[in-house]
């Protein structure tokens, strides 16, 4: 076995049990902020250990540029996906919060807290912690 | 079979936990799962193209990585406001 077969597989098996560790944590992990920290790994170590591999293997050929390109691509999609993704999670989770929220501010009354129990307080004063939404509360 | 069709094929296995999270997570847990799915193929794809000896077949995969970009913005552009 020569030495470029050990380094192939050497760097096989680790991009290979990169990806299956990445994985599990998205299965194991709860929530889809934690299970979005496991995309990094999987789009950026398990690819470039991979290209690295047919980079030894064939040396920088037709196959090997192109193993590199995808893995680059790989890489430079990751953060744009995950970000778009955490964003989509973040605007979702407001919106569900805040109806209730939407509805109290609508109607002139303050609220009692930003969460899904928010309730109005009657009596209270009029500036809520919701009334900065810009959403036809009083000030 | 070559190193790299054994790492092909173990890497398969790998789509098992992402499509238990696509059924049974909320519909970002699924994206999440859908964009590591991707992942997975694309870099099986690489494994494949070499372990056949097929230096074409890598288009395959950059083209796959490509649109794993782009479905995923898509999705991910969707899920704020209409899922």
């Amino acid at each position: 076995m020569s030495l470029v077969s050990i380094a192939v597989v050497v760097l096989l098996v680790f991009g290979v049990a990169v990806e299956l560790a990445c994985c599990l944590g998205v299965l194991v992990m709860d929530g889809a902020y934690n299970k979005l920290h496991f995309l990094g790994p999987a789009a950026i170590v398990g690819p470039l250990a991979i290209a690295a591999a047919v980079v030894v293997q064939e040396s920088f050929s037709q196959a090997g540029i192109k193993a590199l390109l995808t893995a680059g691509l790989l890489i430079v999609a990751s953060p744009v996906l995950s970000h778009a993704t955490a964003r989509a999670l973040y605007i979702r989770q407001r919106d569900h919060v805040e109806p209730e929220l939407v509805g109290h501010l609508r109607r002139g009354l303050p609220t009692s807290g930003t969460g899904p129990d928010a309730a109005p307080v009657v009596g209270a004063d009029m500036g809520g912690p919701g009334s900065d939404l810009g959403l036809g509360g009083r000030p | 079979m070559n190193a790299w069709l054994i790492a092909a094929t173990a890497l398969l296995f790998g789509l098992i936990p992402c499509a238990i999270v696509m059924l049974r997570g909320s519909p970002v847990e699924a994206l999440v799962g859908l964009q590591m799915a991707g992942v997975l193929e694309t870099v099986v794809l690489v494994l494949l193209a070499e372990g056949f000896h097929r230096p074409p077949f890598f288009d395959l995969a950059l083209v796959l990585a490509l649109l794993t970009l782009a479905g995923g913005l898509v999705f991910a552009r969707m899920m704020e406001r209409w899922v």
